[in-house]
């Protein structure tokens, strides 16, 4: 029981996941009467197959994924348990939108920054709501974060039939923001955008600030232990738990923002297919590590990436896709305990 | 007569730590049987062991002549035990009648409906045993006499050989314990046997007919109430250094006459350090690093303080003694500057080292490296930035210093504190609390829980601290451990109900400072 091995197991445990996942999605397909192996084939083809493939699709879907699974990492790091991505990623969305179609003649480096930075407040003072029921009231803030969700959809609903509806009034959906305000592509030929490398960049940020600098590591103590933070660290827990969830709402919020000003460039209904809750999926699987959300959100990406391509190919419906993405929390949440019963079992022995 | 309930040869551990030890109890029917002893005793042990919720290691059970055997909970309810929890096992959103029905076989018929006449049973049973119940009230709506009431009734519905009341006066106010004394007597008139777990002196021996006590989780003395003077039970309560003091952790009388303390004076002190302290005199040993004058805190703390005042000098372990829940924690928030009084006047150093009651909860973040539980206390300091970001080589250099002094029995400072043994976590809390401020440090009862070799080495640790380099830290000891105060402290006091009395140093021996822990003295005062 060294350092060592114990370092070892977020990675181990996310293999030993991803691979308990396949087993039983094998042999739930099998008994779906689809061969498991076709429909596979099918899903790796059409996510990695091509240098296209894989950079325009399963990049660019990974794309909200690793913002999101930031925004919730960072959260449950801090032991703030905020479910409410998805609202705050539409509050991000609104609000990009909202700046950017205000903004017709601004230039590009003008209205970029001021469309994303309106995300990201947008998704902090969508999380302040419930910030402040949990750090005021001690109200849990699973639910309201939650219930924040459907509040952001409505709204949004509601926006984009009626105040924000496009100007043709045809669909419900909003006018297209101005092209200066479209995120330059990342790759040439491709579809991937900017947001990508805004994704990779926040990633090593929160990484250097959680494991390198004194108020991530007050961060993480007020996850591991709030106790321990106020009587052993001599500092105030609440301010802490503020920062992470407004942080948290600010990325989501930003997630929404990417996806508007570099793929949708419109707001409409349905804009996230619940991203915000399958980010929960990437930060588990990531273990609540920033680097490695780069990796589970792009696993995760290249899974709605093949989806279609497994509906396609192999015929399996694309449903099938997010019972496989249910698994993989099912998977993390159980190989982590059995491995921690095996290792206290280990220990005691 | 045939006993209520015995205990032959009862043994019990918990891991490492024996908490009954070849225990031998007898309770009589219609007897009230006080069960003495301080904090870790063994008292809640035995109750729980008599109740069939914990199964004994060795020994046996016997209730009302039958062995209880490995029947459990369940086989000794039918035996007609019942147990009335320190912490009241009742469902907040049931009313007082639902509580008492709900674990109670003869309050529902066979398919599972309320039995007819349930209610008027429960009313007339209240009645019998004068104790008056709100039965249609919601009891998280109820205060804690009430709740009591409720609890009371819910162990007496069926048939009672052996009621087992856990602390019971713990939550009262003295007028309500003569209530609560009334229905006990009631119920040992009607014949069962009742074994009371306390650690207030006066009202046990105000109700009880026999009195038992336990030092330590062995039986010490067994003798009828009226014979037993309240200085003698204190005395087998804390242990007057006769036996050791329980397995060589130095008995109270142990230790030389030492030097220590400001003013030169010759009094031999009681227990200072151990022998490897040679007394040595030192510059400055008199100045004074804390000081609290008449502080009173009436809210934020769990207990209020009332007027406390004390000071501490550089070098002096200054012990507090008392029973848990007197205002200990109160006073140690204070003194580690976490909690402003309601008044009174505070002068405290700009850093307080605290090593707090809770070592897993408060102590220490069990699932980081001993290196960052070090940054918890240094994380802030100039020393340890480099520009924005935290220096960990420092740290860790810092960490594997402390763990070497420390003597901390680990393979580097990168091992996970969760994994080190009671023993050496506490030294590293203590190590790093001692780095925070090497003015004063306030240890809260630090060897809870550690088996004997650690707290000989936690207590060294502590000494030597106090006692050696230049400028030694003033350290208050808060502890309910008479054998630790005794051992480590210069000088004592002792808390009783948030006040705090000094002990002059005649008194510094087991007996006068028990019998001040156990008293209530500190309610005359003004």
């Amino acid at each position: 029981m060294s350092t060592r091995t114990r370092a070892l197991t977020p990675a181990l445990t996310a293999a030993a996941a991803l691979l308990a996942t396949l087993a039983v999605a094998a042999a739930l397909l099998a008994l779906g009467g689809y061969p498991p192996g076709d429909a596979f084939a099918a899903l790796f083809r059409g996510a990695f197959g091509t240098w296209d493939r894989f950079v325009s699709f399963t990049l660019v879907r990974a794309t909200p994924l690793l913002l999101t699974g930031l925004a919730v990492a960072l959260a449950f790091k801090a032991r703030v348990w905020n479910i409410g991505a998805e609202g705050q990623l539409h509050a991000g969305a609104l609000a990009a939108v909202a700046v950017a179609v205000a903004l017709p003649g601004a230039p590009g480096f003008l209205v970029i920054p001021a469309t994303l930075l309106a995300a990201a407040a947008a998704g902090a003072l969508w999380a302040s709501a419930p910030a402040a029921m949990k750090t005021g009231m001690g109200v849990g803030e699973v639910i309201t974060t939650l219930l924040m969700n459907f509040v952001a959809l409505f709204m949004a609903q509601f926006l984009v039939q009626g105040p924000l509806r496009e100007s043709r009034g045809v669909f419900n959906q909003t006018d297209e923001i101005p092209p200066a305000a479209h995120l330059p592509d990342l790759v040439p030929g491709t579809r991937l955008h900017l947001g990508f490398l805004i994704g990779i960049l926040i990633a090593i940020a929160l990484w250097l600030y959680l494991t390198r600098t004194p108020g991530g590591f007050r961060l993480r103590a007020v996850g591991a232990s709030p106790q321990a933070a106020e009587v052993s660290g001599r500092f105030r827990a609440q301010p802490v738990v503020w920062l992470a969830f407004l942080a948290s709402g600010a990325i989501a919020g930003l997630a929404g923002g990417v996806q508007v000003a570099g793929v949708t460039h419109r707001m409409y209904e349905g804009l996230s297919p619940g991203w915000g809750y399958t980010a929960i999926a990437v930060a588990l699987l990531a273990r609540l590590n920033p680097l490695a959300v780069v990796v589970t959100a792009i696993v995760f990406g290249a899974l709605s990436a093949g989806g279609g391509a497994m509906q396609r190919d192999a015929g399996v419906p694309e449903v099938w896709v997010r019972g496989i993405e249910a698994l993989v929390i099912l998977a993390v949440l159980t190989v982590d305990r059995s491995w921690q019963a095996l290792a206290s079992r280990g220990s005691r022995g | 007569m045939r006993d209520a309930l015995r205990l032959r040869g009862v043994t019990r551990r918990f891991g490492p730590v024996t908490a009954l030890d070849q225990v031998d109890f007898a309770l009589a029917p219609g007897e009230i049987h006080g069960l003495l002893g301080e904090n870790g005793a063994g008292k809640t042990t035995l109750a729980r062991v008599a109740a069939g919720i914990l199964q004994p290691d060795a020994g046996q059970v016997v209730i009302g002549g039958e062995p209880l055997g490995a029947r459990g909970v369940g086989g000794a309810r039918a035996l007609g035990v019942a147990m009335v929890h320190q912490h009241f096992s009742l469902v907040p959103r049931f009313t007082g009648l639902e509580n008492v029905a709900l674990f109670d076989s003869a309050a529902w018929t066979r398919r599972g409906t309320g039995s007819p006449g349930y209610r008027e049973r429960v009313e007339a049973r209240a009645e019998e045993l004068g104790l008056e119940v709100q039965l249609d009230v919601q009891v998280g709506g109820l205060g804690v006499v009430e709740r009591q009431r409720v609890e009371i009734l819910k162990a007496l519905m069926g048939e009672t050989r052996v009621l087992l009341l856990d602390e019971p006066t713990a939550v009262l106010a003295p007028q309500e314990v003569e209530g609560l004394f009334a229905v006990l007597r009631q119920v040992a008139r009607a014949g069962a046997g009742i074994v009371l777990v306390a650690h207030k002196l006066d009202e046990v021996l105000a109700v009880a007919d026999r009195v038992t006590v336990l030092r330590r989780g062995r039986w010490v003395l067994t003798g009828e109430a009226a014979g037993v003077s309240a200085r003698e039970l204190a005395e087998a309560i804390v242990g007057a250094g006769v036996d050791g003091g329980g397995g060589g952790v130095g008995g109270g009388d142990a230790g030389g006459p030492g030097t220590v303390g400001g003013g030169g004076e010759d009094a031999p002190k009681v227990g200072a350090a151990g022998a490897e302290q040679a007394p040595e005199p030192r510059p400055g040993d008199d100045v004074e690093v804390a000081r609290l004058r008449a502080v009173t805190v009436s809210t934020g703390g769990p207990i209020p303080l009332r007027g406390v005042s004390m000071e501490v000098r550089r070098g002096e372990i200054l012990g507090i003694a008392g029973v848990g829940g007197n205002g200990q924690r109160t006073l140690a928030a204070v003194l580690a500057g976490m909690l402003p009084p309601d008044s009174g006047e505070v002068q405290l150093p700009e850093e307080v080292g605290w090593i707090p009651l809770d070592r897993t909860e408060e102590g220490l973040v069990n699932e980081f490296t001993i290196s960052e539980n070090v940054a918890l206390a240094v994380h802030g300091s100039d020393d340890y930035r480099r520009g924005p970001w935290l220096d960990w080589a420092g740290v860790a250099e810092t960490a594997a210093a402390l763990v070497r002094d420390m003597d901390v029995r680990a393979d580097s400072s990168a091992t996970q504190a969760g994994v080190l043994s009671g023993g050496n976590q506490q030294k590293v809390v203590t190590g790093r609390e001692f780095l925070r401020s090497g003015e004063l440090l306030v240890a809260e009862s630090p060897t809870r829980g550690l088996d004997v070799k650690a707290t000989v080495a936690v207590r060294a640790r502590i000494a030597a601290l106090a006692r050696s380099g230049k400028r030694p830290p003033g350290v208050v000891l808060i502890s309910s451990d008479l054998d630790e105060i005794l051992e480590l402290s210069d000088r004592i006091a002792v808390m009783v109900r948030g006040r705090l009395i000094p002990v002059p140093r005649e008194d510094h021996n087991p007996t006068a400072i028990g019998e001040l822990m156990l008293s209530a003295r500190g309610d005359g005062d003004p």
